[in-house]
């Protein structure tokens, strides 16, 4: 049985409960989907986005449109609203709203440090950053040589200080290690929000963790799958899956030795909530597992809109935004392409 | 005698005119191959290209974007060779692929036959990928896969490691593509070849005949 969250929860959360729930009756329908599918130009689609929340973020970009800039300004929607919500946010709401952006703070960190191994411009790859991952010394990484001075000069001020400990090492920045770097942070960020969402407990536990351990999951498969054929290891492999979902410990144990996809399917198939989805694969594909692991991933955070007085609805409201700008995004590379018959390989809708 | 002198000129005249048709049947023919590997590329691109915004809606922009890419000095993976056979007049297009000298283990490899039919199978195969599938537990199980496979396995790797280790296999799949798109067009340069060869000779045969 959940607490009292009936009772208190809206002295300090009500407010912004009522905002994202208003933000969330603003997503995109199958209606809008349909009408964006059928669009011939990239200025179409800016036409009937107009008509959506999006208007007054695309309306004064010129023509000739480009799908990054669609996805830059559908971004800074998503920023400007979880920006809101965070200033008016007291605690713990605020700490949880900052834990839903350390996955981007991660994969900036890495752009930023990738890019400057790679020897491009800072300011380049700060153009290309995640705006909700940004902090204050972030350009500072690109000074840095190994992941010992990484922490040592930038990170240890930022919130991802506490996820270094497991990959501190002298040895110097390459493609392997950054890899390594990018997972091993992002596993101990997961962690360590999952405990946070225990702590809180009630209704946000119950809900969160379920959310947080399909997501660990998904990170099993999905770097079990891109592992194959690489240089990574049995035991490296391994270390890399989180510490908690449905598949810890005995479905990493058979992941991590998958060779090929119809292994993990195996595997993978053995669990009830996932056998739905490696069922609408045929026998060695794995182009459709993404869109497969997203429409379930839409029908949980959905479903998380169904209870009250959590902070569920704000991690589930920040993903579906994200999926709807990647739907976008999609349906814009299909058009500009003209690949059009092709859009609806990857397209979720979320109503 | 004068019969005699008709009959020569008659076959004579048969055969040049047998020998023109026979040019241009070849140029025919080559512009036709021409045409099939002018489309051929084009539909290449177009799935290498849906499949790399395929691999930046998995991966996500910050994986996939310009910015990754290197800036270092390295040498080209792929090179283009120039061949006159025989001194022919028109010269023979050959890829090297895979050459990267970076790497003390690597070798000079020429296009084979049985690496075109293995990627022509992978491309027509993507879908499903078994044939990726094979192709990387190949490079897993180096004892029964051939070196030259097994190096350009680790070329690709290489080079696709600036988006990244753990790639999609949505992203390989496109640098498949691209790697056939370059496949296309040497042919592509070497058929336009054998076709202005063929024009040249069709040229000459229908002036011969007109003398």
């Amino acid at each position: 049985m959940y607490g009292f969250e009936a009772m208190t929860f809206n002295i300090h959360g009500g407010y912004l409960e009522a905002i994202v729930r208003g933000h969330r009756s603003g997503l995109l329908t199958a209606a809008d989907y349909n009408n964006l599918c059928q669009c011939e130009t990239l200025d179409d689609i800016k036409m009937h986005l107009s008509a959506t929340e999006y208007g007054p973020y695309l309306q004064n970009e010129p023509s000739p449109l480009h799908t990054t800039t669609i996805v830059e300004k559908c971004t800074l929607k998503l920023v400007d609203e979880y920006k809101h919500m965070l200033c008016q946010a007291t605690e713990p709401m605020s700490t949880f709203l900052e834990y839903i952006t350390y996955g981007h703070m991660i994969d900036n960190v890495v752009l930023i440090v990738t890019g400057t191994l790679h020897e491009r411009d800072v300011q380049e790859l700060l153009e290309k950053c995640h705006p909700l991952g940004m902090f204050d010394s972030i350009a500072t990484l690109a000074v840095a040589q190994n992941m010992r001075e990484l922490y040592r000069l930038v990170l240890v001020d930022t919130p991802l200080a506490p996820y270094f400990s497991e990959c501190i090492t002298s040895e110097d920045l390459d493609d392997m290690n950054i890899e390594i770097m990018r997972n091993t942070l992002y596993k101990a960020y997961l962690e360590d929000f999952y405990r946070f969402c225990q702590k809180l407990g009630g209704a946000t536990a119950e809900i969160m963790s379920d959310l947080l351990a399909f997501e660990a999951d998904r990170r099993a498969v999905n770097i079990t799958i891109n592992s194959i054929g690489t240089e990574l290891t049995r035991d490296d492999r391994r270390k890399l899956y989180s510490s908690f979902g449905l598949l810890y410990p005995y479905g990493h144990e058979e992941l991590a030795v998958c060779e090929d996809i119809d292994q993990v399917r195996g595997v993978m198939e053995k669990y009830p909530p996932y056998q739905p989805i490696f069922s609408k694969l045929s026998y060695g594909e794995s182009q459709m597992l993404d869109k497969a692991f997203y429409e379930e991933e839409v029908k949980r955070l959905c479903l998380s809109f169904e209870q009250q007085f959590h902070y569920g609805v704000f991690f589930a409201y920040m993903r579906l935004k994200e999926q709807e700008i990647r739907n976008l995004m999609w349906i814009s590379e299909c058009v500009a392409q003209n690949q059009k018959s092709r859009v609806h390989d990857s397209v979720v809708f979320i109503f | 005698m004068e019969e005699e002198n008709e009959a020569q000129i008659s076959n004579l005249s048969t055969a040049a005119t047998e020998e023109t048709e026979d040019q241009a049947l070849i140029f025919l023919d080559s512009l036709d191959d021409y045409l099939i590997l002018i489309q051929t590329l084009s539909s290449t691109l177009r799935q290498g290209w849906l499949e790399l915004a395929s691999a930046r809606h998995s991966m996500g922009a910050s994986r996939v974007n310009t910015a990754l890419l290197s800036l270092k000095h390295r040498s080209a993976a792929t090179k283009v060779e120039l061949d006159y056979h025989d001194n022919a007049k028109s010269p023979q297009f050959s890829l090297c692929k895979w050459t990267s000298t970076d790497d003390k283990n690597s070798y000079l490899e020429n296009e084979k036959v049985e690496e075109d039919e293995q990627l022509k199978e992978n491309m027509s195969g993507l879908e499903s990928e078994n044939e990726e599938s094979s192709l990387e537990s190949s490079k897993g199980s180096e004892t029964t896969a051939s070196p030259c496979k097994t190096e350009n396995l680790k070329e690709r790797a290489k080079v696709l490691s600036m988006f990244g280790t753990l790639v999609s296999p949505k992203l390989r799949a496109s640098q498949l593509s691209f790697e056939t798109a370059l496949e296309t067009l040497v042919n592509i340069a070497n058929v336009r070849s054998s076709i202005l060869e063929a024009h040249a000779a069709l040229v000459k045969d229908t002036k011969n005949t007109k003398e």
